[in-house]
């Protein structure tokens, strides 16, 4: 009995460790990404590197990378770590994220011995590199990004190792910031080993860390108690990184999803290769991603610890993007790791029906827009702006917030700050009406942001996903409307890129307009099924006009607002009448083109679907997420669309099988 | 003044969600009557009604009556504010919603997560042709805007309140204004509110969200002080009635009916008020309040017997930009239940038992093992006497609950140690909360005294002040009724803020004398419409301030009248290298918002506390737990302690509304006042 009191008081305990040292890095940072955009991290760490504990307000992408990385330095300084050493690390392939994001260890004794570390991972504004900020979607090789910092002991019992510091930090801009986020950091670190020293007197050595083993054992044991509810089997998905910032071809993600007991194996085999572009992630992220999307299924409420992680085995082949060695630049890791998310979601969504879930935004979509001051100096504005999230069983996704595998960060900032600071007007911020992926219950509004210039000029870069491939909708349910970035010049939309969602440096003139639209999400079941109150309710307050109410639910609404029950009948008939229903005919071998699947389509159901070569398309059984695969015309007849036999496993279908086949369209409102 | 001779009553009426707790001081005899009547949900003012009729004194003996009240909090949490309506700049109609994108309640790893919806439903948030730039300038004017349409389709749509936000109003506020009178000549009764009449500060999301609220609430509490004004008029009460504000002043009932949004912690100021006091009069200028009760437990920080004001806050899901005390409320009190988590680890809280069903131990239908239970099987509540207010308390049923805990967490039935278990886990969550108002705050808790208070807080303070090595306790007489004694010692208070500034470098001192004085004539002139003279006003200025391009701001203290430039940047370096470890004196501070503080000085009672007659204070000896282990404890009537008694624990001490536990080891004092000063012997 007492055991069990005794580890709700050290779980208890530990949390608060993690969150004093939250309060000290806001308190005591430079930066304001950090003090006001919180953009870090911290956790504790066992000395072996497993997590002990972090906090609610922790962002998964950071934690969840940090056993990786403690396992490296404890790898590297095996027997060699004493009381006073100091670790940082930044390093993609060997457990960081990108660059900018540092990580320093403070490791913490209990008589003598290695017992734990304290962890605080911070987004610095520059770790040098070829342009300011260090992130750039230009970038060819790592070595443009900044400095990398494998496992390094910074300081030796006590005393800082100065020449390396000296050498690190001449090396970054905005040196004072820089020494000050650091400072701060290892503040942190001090005060959390404080602190824990005062938990192993109240606890005992033994107490405590025998506590937190069991703390561990039972968070995997309570994973594993769910996983072995799962249905054992394989679970096929796939997904796209829509292009690296330089190739215009996508990346793809394969998963096979096993289930075996208690177990899940996540196997990446046939993911693309490394690329010369931003869009690749070290060998932690995939783990991060599939921890995060499988807790957040199968065990959403249990405080996060190492023992969340043991149930999952990762195959992520070296070389591949999602698993990627020098000299491949990491700095789009986010967009990356937020595509793996949604692969894993969708194979989830196969294991667990009643969480299948409609798909999300995707990358970070990072906005910048700089360009000189009227009085001197150069201004830049960055903002991250999030979209809709998607739906699932009973519930309608939520409009333009942070979804449930970020954390609880600001994406915009205030209009008014925005206005006081920068030459910049933005004209209106509001929800993209219509973007919703439509469903029995549908996704959420993304957002609509429009940012004036108000100078002479000034510059636009865009890293974002999802532009081309739109957030799946789940068990029936349609797209969400894809993110788009574009300029508005006289009242003209301008592309700002031949590469949707990839802008790097184009020049805008006093008066042009950046148009931010953010991503539905997706939906969940059949939009006819979807009651036509909460249709008529969307309508009423303008989220959805008559119109497409209409044309996409089949519900008829007049302009009080009633309902037309025999015109919604009559609607809702026509639609289910234009929808084309084909069997699945199986080729011998796969058909691809390049990293992008495809399904053979005949001539007469291209004209009927108004489908043309490379129009992307989906096959969709009704379960889980659809498959997507770009037209190619030809062959088969109007009953059949012919796939190849991978494409059969990611439908969990068998040949001869009715699906449903539809375009993917990227912009549902227009 | 023969009239305020018999004016001698002060009376400071509490509304709990279970009970209306109200306490009347006799300023002559310095006698406290005090009475307990159910809350009546629906009728607030009702209960006030009887709980004044219970005490039986004259209304025409009353000198003041000042009154927390939850109308607002409970009309926000069962969404039963008024229809309201918004009125904004084209292209914001989604500000409320979108926000700054946060989920601001939980979410993390809930895929099944929904945002809550705002206030206003999308259909009743207008747009309106207009908008201002970020330099004050008007870009496009409301002047030929159709107000009659508007005024009639809100009609049409039964709008029953309106809140005007404009996109860079904190600039110039002129054009809510217009659109305010406007709306006010077409709507008649029909509230309006102006976001910069509440928070004249850049941010629209706060703002409107802010302003929102205000909307939302303002005809649930006009209707509620109005008719509470009329009754206590009907009863003979001639004295004004004052309601707490959420900065911990008093405000007029004008005041009130046009600041909803003020009132959210009306009820919890009182005890932070009390406490200053308190402390004052103890010699402690540093303290943190600890007021548990039945369903919660309230803390914050008291620094140089200044409560700590936090102007940034959140309701539920929503901003609320207004002054506030910086008080944290965690679900854990009295009546919190103790239960299994899905991992078979045990948890308390926050769900609770209230005062229906109650504990186990109340014998009122309760089966679910609590807090209160737990106490009573460790020996620290008595089970063969009444509480005060005629409470029998039943063992057997505590423990019976405790043993269906003990089945179901697959435990021995040990319950005394599960009954521990329990309280030590509760506890460890109130030292988090207490945790989360001063280390996160950047102060050591070590540093303060943990002043215990409220029905539970004088129970768990010392356990408390253990669990967090705080080594001085206070516990203060008729602990469970400090929060309404804290109302009766409230300044009336108006708060100002004005949105001006820029690095100090460019900014012109005569203009900064210019702004201040005038808002010094707006806060003198408020406080002379609520019946002060100049001589009983104090006005206090402070700055937020900053390092230019930093967004975090500090407050400094200031006097416009002396202040010179130099001063200013010398006092916020000294705070910046104090707060965050550096001053930087290659960057200019700057000025982003001026706040001004009224009071209005009110005569305060003394708060001292003669015992209540000789005698053996002990009542009995019995069995109590502490630690791991039974300890034969004597049990003291708290009102027959002497001023200088000095008392070594562990020890209970009993007296009507709370029983302090004390552990051994610690060395109490009974101080003049009647307080207690308690310090920790040696590390137990």
């Amino acid at each position: 009995m007492q055991d069990l009191v005794r580890l709700e008081l050290i779980r208890e305990s530990l949390i608060a460790v993690v969150n004093e040292m939250r309060a000290n890095v806001i308190h005591s940072s430079y930066a304001p990404i950090i003090y006001e955009g919180h953009d870090f991290s911290c956790a504790l760490m066992a000395a072996d590197g497993r997590q002990v504990a972090q906090g609610l307000a922790d962002h998964p992408i950071h934690i969840f990378a940090v056993p990786y990385s403690t396992r490296e330095v404890v790898k590297a300084f095996r027997g060699d770590i004493h009381a006073g050493d100091l670790f940082l690390h930044n390093d993609p392939y060997t457990g960081g994220t990108h660059l900018n994001d540092v990580l320093l260890l403070h490791p913490v004794f209990h008589e003598g011995a290695l017992a734990l570390f304290a962890a605080i991972r911070c987004h610095w504004n520059d770790v040098g590199g070829m342009t300011p900020g260090s992130l750039s979607g230009r970038v060819n090789e790592i070595i443009q990004e900044g400095i990398r910092i494998p496992p390094t002991r910074i300081a030796s019992k006590g005393v800082m190792n100065q020449a390396f510091l000296d050498l690190l930090f001449n090396n970054m801009r905005g040196r004072t910031e820089r020494l000050g986020d650091f400072n701060g950091m290892i503040g942190t670190g001090r005060k959390a080993g404080e602190h824990l020293a005062r938990l192993f007197q109240r606890f005992g050595g033994k107490g405590l860390l025998d506590g937190i083993e069991e703390l561990i054992l039972r968070a995997e044991r309570q994973l594993r108690a769910r996983i072995a509810e799962c249905p054992d089997g394989d679970y096929f998905a796939e997904g796209y990184v829509e292009s690296d910032g330089t190739n215009p071809d996508p990346l793809v993600i394969r998963l096979k999803l096993t289930v075996a007991g208690d177990r899940i194996i996540a196997d990446f085999t046939g993911t693309s290769p490394q690329t010369n572009g931003p869009t690749n992630c070290g060998p932690a992220l995939a783990l991060n991603a599939v921890g995060t999307i499988v807790k957040s299924f199968l065990d959403p409420r249990t405080p996060i610890n190492h023992g969340s992680f043991n149930p999952i085995e990762v195959i992520a082949p070296v070389g591949s993007f999602i698993n990627a060695r020098d000299p491949a630049p990491c700095g789009g890791m986010a967009e990356v790791k937020f595509t793996i998310d949604s692969v894993v979601a969708a194979a989830m969504g196969q294991i667990v029906p009643e969480m299948t879930v409609g798909d999300l935004k995707g990358g970070a979509n990072h906005v910048h827009v700089a360009g000189p001051r009227a009085a001197g100096g150069t201004f830049i504005h960055y903002e991250w702006p999030a979209g809709g999230t998607g739906a699932s069983n009973g519930v309608d996704g939520s409009n333009a917030v942070r979804s449930y595998n970020e954390g609880d960060f600001n994406s915009i900032q205030s209009v008014e700050t925005v206005e006081s600071q920068f030459p910049l007007r933005v004209d209106r911020c509001e929800i993209r009406e219509g973007s919703c992926g439509d469903g029995m219950y549908r996704g959420g509004f993304g957002l609509r942001r429009a940012v004036r210039v108000l100078g002479d000029r000034a510059m636009l870069s865009v890293l974002s996903e999802k532009n081309v491939i739109p957030p799946y909708g789940v068990a029936g349910g349609r797209n969400g409307a894809a993110n788009r970035f574009v300029v508005v010049r006289d009242g003209k939309i301008v592309e700002p890129s031949t590469m949707p969602g990839k802008v790097s440096g184009f020049m805008l003139g006093k008066n042009d307009v950046v148009l931010e639209e953010t991503a539905g999400g997706g939906g969940y079941g059949d939009p006819l099924e979807r009651a036509p109150e909460r249709v008529a309710a969307d309508v009423r307050e303008g989220y959805l006009s008559r119109v497409l109410a209409e044309r996409r639910y089949g519900v008829v609404v007049d302009a009080n607002g009633t309902i037309d029950k025999a015109a919604t009948a009559r609607g809702r008939r026509a639609i289910a009448a234009s929808r084309v229903h084909v069997a699945v005919a199986v080729a011998n071998e796969e058909i691809e083109d390049g990293p992008r699947r495809q399904f053979r389509v005949s001539a007469a159901l291209a004209r009927r679907l108004g489908v043309t070569d490379r129009t992307l398309i989906e096959l969709s059984t009704g379960r889980a997420a659809p498959v997507r695969a770009w037209a190619r015309i030809g062959g088969g007849d109007g009953e059949t669309v012919q796939v190849g036999p991978s494409s059969l496993r990611l439908l969990a279908a068998a040949p001869g099988d009715r699906v449903e086949l539809r375009v993917v369209r990227s912009a549902p409102e227009m | 003044m023969a009239a305020m001779a018999t004016a001698r009553y002060l009376i400071g009426v509490d509304v709990g969600g279970t009970f209306t707790d109200i306490l009347c001081l006799d300023t002559v005899s310095q006698e406290i009557k005090s009475a307990k009547v159910p809350s009546l949900p629906g009728s607030q003012w009702k209960g006030v009604l009887n709980a004044l009729g219970s005490l039986g004194i004259d209304g025409a003996e009353v000198r003041a009556f000042v009154h927390g009240t939850t109308i607002a909090t409970n009309a926000l949490l069962e969404q039963k504010g008024a229809k309201t309506a918004l009125l904004t700049t084209e292209g914001f109609r989604d500000t409320l919603e979108i926000g700054r994108t946060r989920r601001l309640i939980g979410g993390l790893f809930d895929l099944k997560f929904v945002r809550p919806k705002p206030l206003v439903p999308r259909d009743l948030r207008f747009e309106v042709p207009e908008r201002t730039a970020a330099d004050g300038t008007v870009l496009r004017s409301i002047e030929g805007y159709d107000f009659d349409t508007l005024a009639r389709t809100l009609a049409a749509q039964g709008v029953e309140s309106v809140a005007i936000c404009f996109i860079n109003a904190y600039l110039n506020g002129a054009p809510e204004r217009s659109a305010g009178d406007r709306l006010r000549a077409r709507l008649g009764a029909v509230p309006v509110c102006e976001s910069t009449s509440v928070v004249n500060e850049r941010g629209e999301f706060e703002r409107f969200s802010t302003a929102v609220l205000n909307a939302y609430l303002t005809p649930v509490v006009r209707t509620y002080l109005k008719t509470l004004a009329a009754e206590l008029e009907g009863h003979g009460l001639a004295a004004p009635v004052n309601i707490m504000g959420s900065n911990g002043g008093a405000m007029t009932l004008a005041q009130a009916a046009d600041f909803a949004a003020g009132t959210f912690l009306s009820g919890p100021v009182g005890g932070v008020g009390g406490s200053v006091r308190i402390c004052a009069m103890a010699g402690v200028a540093d303290c943190i309040t600890f007021d548990m009760g039945g369903t919660s437990t309230d803390v914050a920080l008291i620094h140089a017997l200044t409560p700590r004001i936090s102007h940034a806050n959140q309701i539920e899901s929503y901003p609320l930009q207004v002054p506030q005390l910086d008080i944290h409320t965690i679900g854990a009190g009295g009546g919190s239940i103790a239960w299994v988590q899905k991992d078979g680890t045990l948890e308390v809280g926050p769900r609770s038992a209230g005062a229906l069903p109650g504990p186990a131990c109340y014998q009122r239908g309760g089966t679910l093992p609590t807090i209160s239970d737990a106490n009573l099987i460790l020996g620290r509540l008595p089970t063969t006497r009444t509480l005060a207010g005629g409470l029998q308390l039943s063992k057997p049923r505590a423990e019976e609950a405790f043993r269906g805990l003990a089945r179901e967490l697959g435990a021995s039935e040990d319950i005394v140690g599960l009954a521990d278990g329990v309280i030590r886990i509760a506890t460890a969550k109130m030292a988090g909360a207490v945790r989360e108002v001063s280390v996160n705050r950047g102060f050591d808790p070590r540093d303060f005294a943990l002043l215990g208070f409220g029905g539970a807080g004088p129970m768990h303070v010392f356990l408390v002040a253990e669990e967090l090595a705080i080594p001085h306790v206070i516990v203060p007489r008729f602990p469970g009724h400090l929060s309404a004694l804290g109302q009766l010692l409230a300044d009336q208070r108006h708060d100002r803020v004005l949105a001006w500034g820029g690095r100090l470098g460019t900014l012109d001192p005569a203009v900064f004398k210019q702004r201040c004085r005038a808002m010094l004539d707006e806060g003198a002139k408020d406080l002379a419409r609520d019946g002060f003279e100049p001589a009983r006003q104090a006005h206090n200025f402070t700055l937020d301030m900053r390092y230019a391009g930093q967004s975090y701001t500090l407050t400094i203290g200031c006097d416009p009248a002396t202040a010179t430039w130099d001063d200013l940047r010398a006092a916020f370096g000294a705070r910046h290298k104090q707060t965050f470890g550096y001053a930087d004196a290659e960057n200019d501070a700057e000025i982003v918002n001026i706040r001004l503080v009224s009071l209005g000085l009110i005569d305060k009672p003394t708060l001292e506390f003669a015992p209540e007659g000789k005698g053996d204070p002990l009542i009995e000896r019995r069995p109590v737990w502490f630690g791991d282990g039974w300890t034969d404890c004597p049990v003291f009537d708290r009102a027959k302690l002497q001023i200088g008694d000095v008392l070594t624990g562990p020890m209970i001490l009993e007296e009507a509304g709370g029983t302090s536990v004390v552990p051994p080891g610690w060395r109490i004092t009974v101080l003049a006042s009647g307080t207690l000063d308690c310090r920790a012997g040696a590390v137990g």
